[in-house]
């Protein structure tokens, strides 16, 4: 099936936050991801562990950044989230103070949610006995929280929601935002996706079904996306956060539109618990599904951000039904070679990175891109950031589960 | 001011990241943006601490730090054995 009718109408980015292992804030983490360099290295929490390596946010301050209170009660998740959330809501020009806040919703994927705070509370549990549980354990790990916490911070009073569809969690939260827009269910939706997943016990998980890179001595060398030597990916934490108007409403108020959210699609491969179809017909789906909606035909995408996990076979499924889709027009780019998989965050984040893209003309490299795997037929930039003028960008995401999302951003 | 005033105080500090400078015998609890899920966690931590059982209806965020101080030298003189 596929969509019928008139495109929709695009929603308009007014504002955008980041919070990621390249940087504090979407200024550092641009210039952190066109720079191209990895800031994965060992990790003094993971040590002992057959996997040692994440990029996590470095220098991020909870208590200088959220607060003594929200440091102490809120799960790392979420202080990344409300510190994405406020610079994307600054950035947009937004005031929470003076704002009718039944009309802004808060969607945020989340795949994991306060896993640390589980880990060390259980282990409190084991060694100290149940008294020595924090009350704040449920408040601090349920997956909603980051939403919940956002809309206190903001005295966003309308629809508030979680998607979890793993390693898609972030772009299905923004593409929920853009149909509460369409609907007219809010005038105003600060969405994204956060995620620190980043513990001993989910590395562990991770590293033992053979997803993460077991290149350990070069940490910065491991994720290498569509690279020929490519062996898993790299655990990372962080949030992407975006505020999406109806454009009307952004230029009536003379908001500063970034960029458009054009089109989404959603699908589900239904063929394994982690493994992609490798024929890939439901990110095929979700890819044509997101260019119908915005009324785009192949030939006219400019850049992809990829899912592009730097495990084998994502890649490779990856590569295959891009270059069949959409051929070999656009300029394709990995940015988890910089960031790491931030896992439910991912989709926002670069969701996030490609708004900057279409706005900046300007297409991050791939990291560590040193000979292309042979059987990625596709224009990979890698080395330095290439200039481009790019008028429709897709951002794709997958999770396990076999979830798919695809959103279509395009220039304002 | 008492000696579990002072501890209380050093817990504050030391367990929930107040700035001493903050603290006076009047502040309540409220002052410091400590809700009721707030104060359940400083009453385990004192339990665990202190090894003073307070339940969780005996203190309210709008108590002052030396009125909690007292009722846990209440609660603690109580439990001692004789």
């Amino acid at each position: 099936m596929t969509p019928s009718g008139p495109p929709s109408r695009p929603i308009a980015v007014t504002g955008v936050g980041l919070v990621t292992p390249a940087g504090i804030g979407a200024d550092d983490t641009w210039k952190g991801v066109c720079a191209g360099r990895s800031p994965a290295a060992r990790n003094p929490v993971l040590a002992g562990l057959p996997v040692d390596i994440s990029c996590t946010v470095p220098g991020f301050s909870a208590r200088e950044h959220v607060g003594r209170r929200s440091s102490l009660a809120h799960d790392r998740f979420s202080q990344l989230c409300i510190t994405a959330a406020r610079e994307a809501v600054a950035d947009a020009g937004l005031d929470p103070r003076t704002w009718d806040g039944v009309r802004v919703g808060v969607v945020v994927g989340c795949g994991l949610g306060g896993v640390a705070t589980w880990e060390t509370q259980h282990r409190r549990m084991l060694e100290k006995g149940p008294a020595a549980v924090s009350a704040l354990l449920i408040p601090m790990l349920v997956p909603n929280m980051a939403a919940g916490h956002v809309a206190m911070d903001l005295r966003a009073k309308g629809p508030n929601l979680v998607t979890a569809t793993a390693c898609a969690s972030g772009a299905t939260a923004i593409g929920t935002a853009l149909q509460l827009l369409r609907d007219g269910s809010c005038d105003v939706v600060v969405a994204g996706g956060a995620e620190a997943g980043v513990s001993p016990l989910m590395v562990t998980g991770f590293a033992q079904m053979g997803a993460l890179s077991r290149r350990l001595d070069v940490p910065s060398a491991a994720s290498r996306p569509f690279d020929a030597d490519r062996d898993g990916f790299v655990i990372g934490e962080g949030s992407g956060m975006l505020v999406l108007e109806r454009e009307a409403d952004a230029r009536a108020r003379r908001a500063k539109v970034r960029a458009r959210i054009a089109g989404y699609g959603a699908s589900a491969d239904a063929y394994h618990m982690t493994a992609p179809d490798p024929e890939g017909a439901g990110v095929l789906r979700a890819l044509r599904t997101a260019l119908l909606g915005a009324d785009i035909t192949p030939q006219e995408v400019d850049h992809v951000n990829a899912h592009g996990t730097s495990t084998p076979l994502n890649d490779a499924a990856e590569a295959k039904v891009l270059r069949r889709l959409l051929g070999e027009g656009p300029a394709v780019t990995s940015t988890k070679g910089v960031t790491g998989h931030t896992l439910g965050a991912a989709g926002a984040i670069e969701a996030a990175l490609t708004v900057l893209t279409v706005e900046n003309s300007l297409i991050p490299p791939t990291a560590n891109l040193e000979r292309q795997d042979p059987e990625v037929e596709l224009d990979i930039v890698a080395g330095l950031p290439r200039e481009r003028r790019v008028e429709v960008a897709v951002s794709n995401s997958f999770g396990f589960g076999g979830q798919n999302a695809v959103l279509v951003i395009t220039a304002a | 001011m008492s000696v579990m005033y002072g501890r209380l105080v050093d817990l504050l500090v030391d367990r929930f990241e107040v700035d001493r400078a903050e603290i006076g015998p009047d502040t309540t609890f409220e002052d410091l943006d400590m809700d009721s899920l707030f104060l359940v966690e400083l009453l385990l931590v004192i339990h665990s601490d202190f090894g003073v059982n307070v339940s969780d209806d005996a203190a309210s965020p709008g108590d002052t730090i030396t009125e909690v101080a007292d009722l846990i030298e209440r609660l603690a003189t109580a439990e001692a054995p004789a």
